[in-house]
């Protein structure tokens, strides 16, 4: 009994030893997409791709994270920042938004539009009751607000677990 | 006979099982310091007038030495990696039994996230979690910012075991032990100077941080709870909170966030700085005063920010000059000279 009990004990550290960690790959489903020159960008997906699509931004900053290696980044296109974040070695898309009316969303939303456009792209279901339509689709998030009855920020966010 | 050999047996395997224990959690010692920093306040407690409560804003905007050469102020930094207002509160429980200071220094950013699944990537926050958690002593405190602490994802994988026993948390680091891990098995060097972090180099702040506008600036019930239990529990041991907004310029302080907290410090009292409006009179540089361009202060930043606030911590607080005291000047002149030694290495390694 007592060399199955120790034998368990053993058993028990090698099981600890040998367990492998959970990967932290985001997940990949259908969502929001903002497309922009024919280049797709979608919150949660790696960035190398759009970014090399994208070309030479009008700007970029960095943040640092506290304790980790690694770096936010922004990016600005003149009419949108794209804002990536990184994880295991790679960027993903963190944020995409909009800057002026002079890019709009796949349901026709851009900077300017009335409340009753968005009530009719988004369904008057999303409204937060006071300022924005907040959308959710997959593993992103869409955020319009609005001031005085217009669009005044369009927002695309990948929903990071 | 047997039982004796039996009992050996499973205190041999015990002792293993801690010394593998040991051996196989993060030492914080080379890389990702701030994992480091809770679990040295424990030598330095009992004789601190000021506590400073909070997340990297605290940890690398002031510094304690500064605070003792100008006003004599005895102070202790309570921060970690993101930390939130929940491990806040509970760090300051946990401070208070320790000791009772005269002002507890409590910095505002956290306000902004109620949960611990509004911080991010779930994974990320779980690594934050174990930096302030990991090195606190066991007591109720512990327990409960554990538990206020776990993600969804946490929960839902039952690991509350894990931070009973690490080695279940960190038991596959053991293909990834580093020289690190064997230099500092059996005991740790000290990296703050009384929860300080120093950084010494500078890249100059360039150009604003953008981010969006908020749908909704309000500050969560969950926040609200815990600071109000902060206010509570420092009125009920007689120390003085105060609430500040440290001089970092990103993340983005909203004007709309400081006004929640100016509303909140007038309704009981409280005094509130936000110290991005006294950017000139701290006499900050974002061309020489940052290591990151405007996150953080680096120590010449730390050093004007600790002064200003020094001086007002002395005026407005009473906090009282202990620099007659000859213990505590003879622990603190130590405490200066390897302040003063690590920057004189940081600046060499610069040059």
């Amino acid at each position: 009994m007592k060399k199955i009990s120790l034998a368990a004990l053993a058993l028990w550290i090698i099981a600890c030893l040998w367990g492998c960690g959970a990967s932290d790959a985001p997940s990949k489903q259908d969502g929001f997409a903002f497309t922009y020159n024919a280049v797709q960008i979608t919150p949660g997906a790696q960035a190398e791709a759009a970014l090399e699509a994208l070309g030479k931004p009008k700007s970029y900053t960095e943040e640092p994270s506290c304790a980790f290696d690694g770096m936010d980044k922004t990016y600005y296109y003149g009419s949108f920042y794209l804002s990536t974040y990184p994880l295991e070695g790679k960027d993903y898309v963190l944020r995409i938004w909009l800057a002026d009316d002079s890019v709009a969303t796949a349901e026709g939303i851009r900077i300017g539009s009335g409340q009753g456009e968005v009530e009719k792209a988004y369904g008057a279901a999303c409204f937060n009751g006071s300022n924005a339509f907040v959308s959710t689709k997959g593993d992103t998030r869409l955020t319009v607000i609005l001031e005085d009855g217009a669009v005044t920020t369009i927002l695309y966010e990948a929903i990071v677990q | 006979m047997k039982k004796v050999k039996f009992a050996v047996a499973l205190g041999a395997a015990f002792i293993v099982l801690i010394l593998l224990q040991m051996l196989l959690v993060p030492k914080y010692m080379l890389h990702s310091q701030e994992g480091a920093l809770i679990g040295e306040y424990y030598d330095n407690a009992g004789s601190n007038d000021v506590i400073f409560i909070g997340d990297c804003e605290v940890y690398e905007n002031f510094s304690p030495i500064t605070l003792w050469e100008k006003y004599g102020i005895t102070s202790y930094i309570r921060g970690s990696a993101q930390q939130t207002i929940w491990q806040s509160y509970y760090l300051l429980e946990e401070t208070l039994r320790y000791e009772t200071p005269k002002v507890v220094v409590f910095n505002v950013l956290s306000m902004k996230y109620d949960t611990p699944e509004s911080t991010g990537s779930q994974s990320r926050r779980e690594a934050y979690n174990r930096m302030t958690l990991d090195t606190m002593r066991w007591s109720s405190s512990k327990w409960n910012a554990i538990r206020a602490s776990m993600t969804q994802e946490e929960k839902e994988k039952e690991a509350l075991l894990t931070y009973i026993f690490p080695i279940l948390r960190y038991h596959d680091r053991w293909s990834r032990l580093t020289r690190e891990d064997l230099t500092y098995w059996f005991g740790r060097d000290t990296v703050s100077h009384n929860g300080y972090l120093m950084q010494a180099g500078i890249k100059p702040f360039q150009a604003a941080f953008q981010e969006p506008p908020l749908a909704d600036y309000s500050f969560g019930e969950n926040s609200w709870n815990y600071l109000e239990k902060m206010r509570c529990l420092c009125e009920k041991r007689g120390v003085q909170l105060v609430l500040i907004k440290a001089p970092s310029l990103s993340p983005v302080w909203w004007e709309q966030w400081d006004a929640q907290i100016e509303e909140y410090a007038k309704q009981h009292n409280l005094l509130y700085i936000n110290m991005l409006d006294h950017q000139r009179e701290i006499g900050l540089d974002w061309t020489t005063d940052t290591y990151d361009a405007g996150l953080h202060l680096n120590v010449y930043g730390a050093e004007k920010a600790s002064a200003w606030l020094g001086k007002l911590l002395a005026d407005k607080c009473h906090v009282p000059d202990r620099r007659d005291d000859e213990t505590l000047a003879a622990a603190w002149s130590e405490k200066a000279a390897r302040y003063y030694e690590q920057k004189r290495r940081l600046e060499n390694e610069k040059n």
